[in-house]
Parts: structure tokens; C-alpha cells; sequence
């Protein structure tokens, strides 16, 4: 009789706090009191879905940041601040009117807590000026502007993975490995007249010179006359800052030229789709910066498996860890400060000292250049390759604080 | 001086590619007044076909060189027998849309399946390693690309120049009503004359896959400068198509030499020019009424 | 031989032919005189079947050739020497001969035609339109004869011509119907008309008005000329 009482009661009180918890907003004592927007926090993945850098981020970001959901839910279960979380996703052509509308969209329409990825570097300074405006948060992975983090920055932007100077930061190794001088060839447009820039300044720094700097157009598919040229200066080295496809038909006809022989080759941005779409053989021994691989360690091989089942066998870029990164520690700052209000995620996030999948000694800087290790990475010769994507030599570790530029004072947050 | 050599060897060698890949597009625009906006599309098929017959089917580049352009003129066969021929005598802005629509189809259904990062491949055995020219060094597959145009170009000369079957391609393309009239089943041409130039797009595609990146757009921004050439060449000229390929092919090389960033532009500075002073291109007919 | 019978043609909704019928026989050459605008390119064009948008009935040799394509009807024996004369510029002058089929069995040989009109032969590997007005009309008839036509549809050939090539076209005809060819001739120059023809039909607005034979044709010629506005 006692006991059956007792399971009534038992059986009452859970259906009573399953109602509270769905009529009225607040929530299991054990719990952080929570407060969510809409009852549900929404985190939209903006980027390029069909074009040139789908590959590279695209769906398979989406894939990355429902792993960090999936995984935030596991730990976190009954006490999950976010119980009910939503990704939305959307295709910005790399365009920027794009991806304004589209930020716009997500925030106000779709009730957006947050957008993240955002390749393209124009698309990126767009979404960011949005939500300067709306008060929401915005964490950019795909892009490399220093221009996030410079004279564009804002309370509510952060810079997740990599940027253009410490892409450049790479060049250092490679002179001191005796490549003195320096032939950069650059498509002519933000990215690649930033790059250039950064790699110059790079070069020298570490003690070298740049003999010249070929401006090609971009998109451009014939480079023979651009790589006569750069031999004729007898560099040691040959910096290509082309990326995607631009990138593949410079290296096919730089091996074509014989100049394997003549010049190592520096390539400013790539992600390891770029290896793999062309081959390894092509690519070997080209020294590049890396934000991440997923064959440094057990930790990211073990994250690189996981992805791998989600994708059809495909491996992780830097840019996908970044996403699934991002995600992570948005959700965390959300469980933190049990609100998804965006100055109350941020006051968490700022000045965090983070390590994670993807961010090594992670700081998230006053400027919201989120820095992390960074890692000088060789591509294998074919012989070295045990096993499908696995591609990279990471033959040194630069340290967070000596991976990325100070900070800009052109940056006011403001 | 040396330095202007060596360009405009590298701008005769490229020139030789773009008269090839820009050949197709003239003899489909004469022989049925089509603008074959897929004609990109079909590049890049040839591309992608041999990278995959590589891939899944071990067959090296040479086999595709043969097989790839049969391939796609059988497909040119089925895409003029079920979609081009309903719209030929219509204003030429319909088949310009079909075709556009057409490459957009093929350039997605090519991603769907490979993806935007592209598909890898060798250097062709044999043709690896440079030779000197003079004191000019090249890369062997350059010179190969360069001759194999040339000698397409030229098969393609004699067969419409020495040939009935060449001749009557020209009647038909010149005045297909009038060549009616003279007994001249002018339907019957339209289909492998089609077929013909979707086949030499996918052999410049073949030739493409060892020096051009493999993916679903590579056509898209190609077909760009296609119609430059084919444009400053005369709409419709084979001969103009091929020495306007050379000269673009020059003035690509000496842009990217002395003005890299204008390497592009001058491109089209040179086709605004041309018809400016020769509205019907060097080698283009007078529209006759 | 060959009959047109209550032809009709429009283009659209604008009616150009009324119930045209005319026959012609074997060795016969009929002329057809009117204004500018009476229909005659279009009944040649009709005739062809280049012209769609008519119905009525055509007959060759006893064979109904309505609906026959084009091509069909050149190889049933018509040839069609356009008003504009048709030279190919891409094609040679040889080629311009032997580019159409050959559809019967007294067509001309090359040696004949080259023969026949000397200009020709000299100037065979010439493109077709370096030639001058008169020789493009004589390659374009040359073509027809080559060709074997039993029926030739001379669209103007006098048009533009100074007189000592229009003798030598008028000379042309008159051999091409000893040879037992009939020839349909539109023709604005009523002179020359006279000069070859063995009848003539009168088209105003669309219509065949009168029928008259040569002798009528030239007691009437100024009254023609008067009705016709040249």
C-alpha cells in the first residue's frame, strides 16, 4: 500500500514537471535556469553549396556542426541548456548580396542564434556587417581575410580558423630551409593581392626576398607564359597563391614545365580536397600552411573516422574540424551562460582559453582572432601515402602565439 | 628578345588549343546557325570521360583520345535528334537557351556524381619531360597538344575543302534553304555536322586532362574565351576560328609576358576592336539579305 | 508536263496567291510578267516548296509533287535559279556546278557547260563571288543545266545585266528549249520577254489576269508596259 502510494506520487510529480517543462519556461531544478530565444537555439550554416569551394566546406560542414550538436546532447543529456537545437543551412554562391540576404534571412526569419563557416572572403565581411547590425553572432571559418579581425571587426564576429598571415607565417620554414628567393604569383583579386601581401612581408621578414610578384587574372586556365616568366628570375622558390581550380591547373602545367626541377613550389592555401582532387603525385613535396590535419594525432584520426561514416568515406578539411570546433564551443558558451542571448555568449567566449578536436592552445583574442598551433605541413610522395587522404608530412608545429599576426589596432570593435 | 620568343612559341602552342577547342563551335554555328552554349560542357565531358575511363576502367590516355570523341559524337547524334532539331528553325536566341540549359544540366549532374574539387590525372606516358626548341625549352606535352590541334585542324580543312562530303557541309551551312532547292538534303548533314562538333570539343577536352583541373565548371569560364575567338574569327569561318585561335592565343602569351593583369582583357580589347573595324569578324560573310 | 492548279498562298493572314494555275509543256517557254509585288517570287518559291504557307496542286511529269520537300522536288526535275542567282561564296565556281545532284539523264556535261559559256571554264577555281553579275547568272544557270533540270525556274536573269549579256542568256534559253526543256520565266523586262517566250501569263494582285501568246504579247506591248508601270 505504502509502496503503491509512493508510485503514484512518483509516477504524478514526473508527469507534473514534464508539463511544467513544457508549459511554462522554466525547467529542471538540477539544471542551469535557461532562457532561449524561441525555445530553441539555431545555428545556420552559410556557405558554398554548389560552387568551387563546396568541396572544402559545403554539406559536409553541416555534417561537421551536427557532429558538435550530437556530441554537446551526449554530454550533456538532461542538462543540456539547449535542448531543442536546429540547423538550417544555406548556399551564398560566394557571392556577397548573397550572403546578405541570406544572413538576413537566417537571422530574422529563421530566428538564427548564429551563423557560422562563410567562405570567401567578400561574402564573409558582408554576413559580418549583418550581425554588427543585428546583434547576432557570427563565427566565420571558411575565409581568409585579415579584414575580419582589422578595420571590420565587431563585438559580435569571430575569426575561427586561419587568415591569410598566418597562412603566410608557413614561409618562414621554407626560408629558413634555404629557399631565399621568392617568385609570388597571385590572382588578382581580394584574396589573392591579400595573400600576396601577407607572403611578401612573410618572406622578408624571415630573411628573404621576393624577386617579383606576377599578377594573374582570375579565374585564368593557361599559366605557361606566367611560369616562363617566373623561371627566367632563377628563384629558389615559387609561391602560388591560387586556389581551387585555379590552383590545380597551375600545378598540372608547373610539373608539365619540368620545373619540379628547377624551383620548389609554395602554395599558399590548400585544403587537402585540393590533394586529393589531384593527385598526390602532383603535389608531392610542396610545402604549405596547414590550420589542421586529421592524421596528426589519435584525437583527430578518431574525429576524422566519425566524419569519414557521416560522408561517404571523405576525411575532414581544416575548415570542417573549424565548423565542428565553432559549434562545440558556442555550445558550450550557450550551456555556460544558460541563455543563448548573443551578449551573454559572448561574454563567455571572449578571452577563452580553449583545447578541443580541432583548436590547440585555442585563445580567442580581444580582436576575435581565435588562434590556435598551426602546423607546416609537406605533401608525401606517392610511395609515403599508406592509405586513401592520407597525404600530409606535418613537419613542424608553429606555437598559437607566434601562428598569427598581433592584433590590428585598426580593430575597435566597434 | 629571348624572353619574346619563348612567348610567342608558348602563345602559338596555346593558340594551336584554342583553335581546336574553338573549331566545333564554328562548324556547329555554320552548319545550323546554333550558338552551342555547351559546347564547354561537352569539353568538359570529354575531361572528365577520360579521367574516369582511367579511373574505373584502366584505360590510358591514349585509347580515350580515340574512344572519347566517338562517345561524344554519339551523344552530339541524341542530343540534335532529341532536343536541338525542334528549335533549328526558330530565331537563334531558342537554341542558344536550349543549349545553355543544356550545359547547365550536364555541369550538375557532373558535380551531383564527382563533386567541385575535380577529378585527378597523370601525365600521359610518353609525353612527359620538355624538349628544346632552339634555345627554347617546352614541355613535350605542350608540343603534343600544339600538333595534335594543328593536325586536327588541318583533317578538318581537307574534308571540308576536298570532299563532296565537304562541300556540301559548306552549301549547307552557307544557304540551307537554296541548297534545298538544289537537290541537297540538307537535313540529313545537320545531325552528324552536330555530332562532328560535339566530337572535336570532347577531343580538346581529352587533350585538356592532363593540363587543365577536371571539374564540373572547367568548361563554364573556357567557353568565355571560345567565343572570343570564334567571334574575332568571323561567326561561322572554320579558317577564321583557326587563326583567330592563334591570335589569341599570341595575345594571351604576351599579356601574361608584359601585362599579366590584362592578360584577360586584352583578349576581348582585341575582339572589340576587330568588330569595330570588321563587324563580321576577320574571316565572317557580309549578312546578305 | 507540268501544271499548277488553284494555287493558293498568304503569308499569315495576308493572302499573296488567288487560284493561280498554269502549265507548260515540254520545250514550251512560258514567261511571267507583273508588277513588282504581283506574287511571282512567290509562286516560284511556292513551286520549289520553299514557300509553306500555300496549298493547290503541283504536278511534274504526271507525278503530284505538293508535298514533296525541296530537295525532293529538285530531284523530281525542277531547277530553281534564284533571283539573287545563289552563288555560294564558299564554294569554287566548279563547285558551284557539281554541287547538285545530277537528275537527269540529258543533263549537261562539264565539258558542255564549259563549252557553252567559256567565262566559266577559265575562271572554274575562282571562288563564286568574284565573279561579275553576268557571270554569276550564267553560273547559275549552268548549274541548272548540269544538273539535268527538265524544268527551269529563271527568277529575273536579265535583272542588272548590261544588254549584250542579256542577248547572250536570251541565247541560252532558246537552246535550253531546242533541247526539249521547258523553262518558266519571271520576267519585269517585257523586251526581252518577247524575245524568247512562246506564251505569257499576266499576274496582278495575285492573280493570273490574262493569257496571251507571243504575237498578242508584242502588238500589246506598250499597253502592257503601261499596265504593268515599267
Amino acid at each position: 500500500m505504502k509502496t503503491k502510494n509512493f508510485r503514484t506520487l512518483a509516477i504524478a510529480s514526473m508527469a507534473v514537471a514534464a508539463l511544467g517543462l513544457t508549459s511554462c519556461a522554466g525547467g529542471p531544478p538540477a539544471a542551469v535556469k535557461s532562457e532561449l530565444s524561441n525555445g530553441k537555439v539555431v545555428i545556420g550554416v552559410l556557405n558554398d553549396q554548389t560552387g568551387v569551394y563546396r568541396d572544402l566546406s559545403g554539406p559536409n560542414s553541416v555534417v561537421a556542426v551536427q557532429m558538435a550538436v550530437d556530441d554537446y546532447k551526449k554530454k550533456y543529456g538532461d542538462k543540456a541548456v539547449a535542448k531543442n537545437i536546429e540547423i538550417i543551412s544555406a548556399d551564398h554562391q560566394n557571392k556577397p548580396d548573397v550572403a546578405n540576404t541570406q544572413a538576413q534571412q537566417m537571422y530574422d526569419r529563421k530566428d538564427a542564434d548564429i551563423i557560422l563557416d562563410v567562405p570567401t572572403s567578400s561574402a564573409a565581411l558582408a554576413v559580418a556587417k549583418v550581425a554588427a547590425e543585428k546583434k547576432k553572432l557570427f563565427i566565420d571559418v571558411g575565409a581568409a581575410t585579415m579584414e575580419l579581425t582589422g578595420a571590420s571587426c565587431n563585438p559580435y564576429t569571430y575569426h575561427w580558423a586561419y587568415n591569410t598571415k598566418m597562412l603566410a607565417k608557413g614561409a618562414k620554414g621554407v626560408v629558413d630551409n634555404g629557399g631565399k628567393k621568392w617568385v609570388i604569383i597571385y590572382p588578382d583579386y581580394a584574396f589573392g593581392q591579400d595573400m600576396n601581401k601577407s607572403f611578401s612581408e612573410a618572406v622578408v621578414a624571415a630573411g628573404g626576398s621576393v624577386i617579383e610578384s606576377i599578377a594573374t587574372p582570375f579565374p585564368n586556365d593557361n599559366f605557361a607564359t606566367f611560369i616562363t616568366r617566373a623561371a627566367a628570375d632563377n628563384p629558389d622558390v615559387i609561391g602560388i597563391m591560387a586556389a581551387g581550380g585555379d590552383l590545380v591547373n597551375f600545378v598540372k602545367q608547373y610539373n608539365q614545365a619540368g620545373m619540379r626541377a628547377k624551383a620548389d613550389l609554395a602554395v599558399g592555401l590548400m585544403f587537402i580536397t585540393d590533394i586529393h582532387s589531384l593527385g598526390v603525385k602532383e603535389f608531392a613535396g610542396t610545402t604549405f600552411t596547414d590550420a589542421w590535419y586529421w592524421n596528426y594525432d589519435a584525437q583527430n584520426r578518431a574525429f576524422a573516422d566519425r566524419f569519414s561514416k557521416l560522408t561517404n568515406g571523405s576525411r575532414p578539411t581544416f575548415a570542417h574540424a573549424g565548423n565542428y570546433s565553432a559549434a562545440t564551443q558556442y555550445l558550450e558558451a550557450v550551456q555556460r551562460a544558460g541563455t543563448d542571448n548573443p551578449d551573454k555568449v559572448r561574454a563567455q567566449l571572449d578571452g577563452l582559453k580553449v583545447n578541443d578536436v580541432f583548436l590547440r592552445n585555442g585563445v580567442i583574442r580581444s580582436d576575435h582572432s581565435v588562434i590556435h598551433d598551426t602546423y607546416v605541413a609537406k605533401v608525401k610522395s606517392e610511395d609515403q601515402v599508406k592509405e586513401p587522404w592520407d597525404y600530409e608530412n606535418i613537419i613542424a608545429t608553429i606555437p598559437a602565439d607566434q601562428a598569427f599576426p598581433e592584433v590590428n589596432p585598426a580593430c575597435t570593435m566597434k | 628578345m629571348e624572353a619574346f620568343i619563348q612567348y610567342t612559341v608558348q602563345g602559338l602552342a596555346a593558340g594551336g588549343f584554342y583553335a581546336l577547342a574553338a573549331l566545333g563551335l564554328a562548324i556547329i554555328f555554320g552548319a545550323l546557325n546554333v550558338v552551342n552554349f555547351a559546347h564547354g560542357a561537352f569539353y568538359m565531358l570529354g575531361a572528365v570521360l577520360t579521367a574516369v575511363f582511367l579511373e574505373f576502367a584502366n584505360l590510358n590516355f591514349w585509347v580515350s583520345l580515340a574512344l572519347v570523341p566517338v562517345i561524344l559524337f554519339i551523344f552530339g547524334v541524341i542530343v540534335e535528334r532529341l532536343l536541338v532539331q525542334w528549335l533549328l528553325g526558330l530565331d537563334i536566341l531558342y537554341t542558344f537557351l536550349l543549349t545553355f540549359g543544356i550545359s547547365l544540366v550536364l555541369v550538375d549532374l557532373v558535380r551531383m556524381r564527382f563533386g567541385v574539387s575535380g577529378l585527378p590525372y597523370d601525365q600521359p606516358p610518353g609525353l612527359t619531360g620538355s624538349v628544346h626548341v632552339g634555345a627554347i625549352e617546352l614541355p613535350v606535352y605542350q608540343v603534343f597538344v600544339f600538333g595534335f590541334s594543328v593536325l586536327i585542324c588541318l583533317l578538318v580543312w581537307l574534308l571540308l575543302t576536298k570532299t563532296r562530303m565537304g562541300m556540301v557541309v559548306r552549301a549547307a551551312t552557307e544557304e540551307p534553304e537554296r541548297s534545298r532547292a538544289l537537290g541537297i538534303n540538307v537535313s540529313r548533314w545537320i545531325t552528324p555536322v552536330f555530332g562532328f562538333g560535339v566530337a572535336v570539343a570532347g577531343i580538346a577536352g581529352v587533350l585538356a586532362a592532363p593540363f587543365r583541373a577536371i571539374t564540373a565548371t572547367m568548361g563554364s569560364n573556357f567557353i568565355i574565351i571560345l567565343f572570343a575567338v570564334v567571334v574575332i574569327g568571323g561567326l561561322g569561318s572554320i579558317l577564321g576560328s583557326v587563326v583567330a585561335g592563334f591570335l589569341v592565343g599570341l595575345v594571351e602569351a604576351y599579356g601574361q609576358g608584359y601585362a599579366s593583369n590584362f592578360a584577360q582583357i586584352l583578349i576581348f580589347i582585341l575582339m572589340a576592336v576587330v568588330i569595330l573595324v570588321r563587324p563580321a569578324g576577320l574571316f565572317g560573310r557580309k549578312e546578305t539579305s | 508536263m507540268f501544271d499548277v492548279t488553284g494555287l493558293y498562298a498568304s503569308y499569315g493572314q495576308a493572302a499573296v496567291l488567288h487560284d493561280v494555275s498554269l502549265s507548260i509543256k515540254p520545250g514550251e517557254v512560258v514567261t511571267l510578267v507583273g508588277r513588282n509585288g504581283a506574287g511571282k517570287t512567290t509562286l516560284l518559291r511556292s513551286i520549289m516548296g520553299l514557300h509553306r504557307d500555300c496549298r493547290g496542286a503541283v504536278t511534274m511529269e504526271g507525278k503530284r509533287i505538293e508535298t514533296f520537300s525541296p530537295n525532293q522536288r529538285a530531284k523530281a526535275g525542277l531547277g530553281w535559279v534564284p533571283d539573287n542567282r545563289g552563288i555560294y561564296s564558299s564554294l569554287t565556281v566548279a563547285e558551284n556546278l557539281t554541287l547538285p545532284p545530277i537528275v537527269g539523264k540529258d543533263a549537261w556535261s562539264l565539258n558542255r557547260v564549259y563549252d557553252a559559256f567559256p567565262a566559266l571554264k577559265e575562271r572554274r577555281s575562282s571562288m563564286g563571288t568574284q565573279l561579275s553579275g553576268g557571270e554569276q547568272q550564267m553560273l547559275a544557270i549552268a548549274r541548272v543545266l548540269r544538273m539535268g533540270a527538265r524544268l527551269l525556274l529563271l527568277d529575273e536573269p536579265s535583272e542588272g545585266l548590261a544588254p549584250v549579256i542579256v542577248q547572250s542568256i536570251g541565247r541560252i534559253i532558246r537552246e535550253a528549249k531546242e533541247q526539249g526543256l521547258a523553262v518558266l520565266l519571271v520576267e519585269q523586262n517585257v523586251k526581252f520577254a518577247a524575245t524568247v517566250a512562246d506564251r505569257h501569263y499576266l499576274l496582278a494582285q495575285g492573280r493570273v489576269v490574262e493569257q496571251l501568246s507571243n504575237k498578242d504579247f508584242q502588238l500589246r506591248e506598250h499597253e502592257l508596259l503601261e499596265h504593268l508601270g515599267m
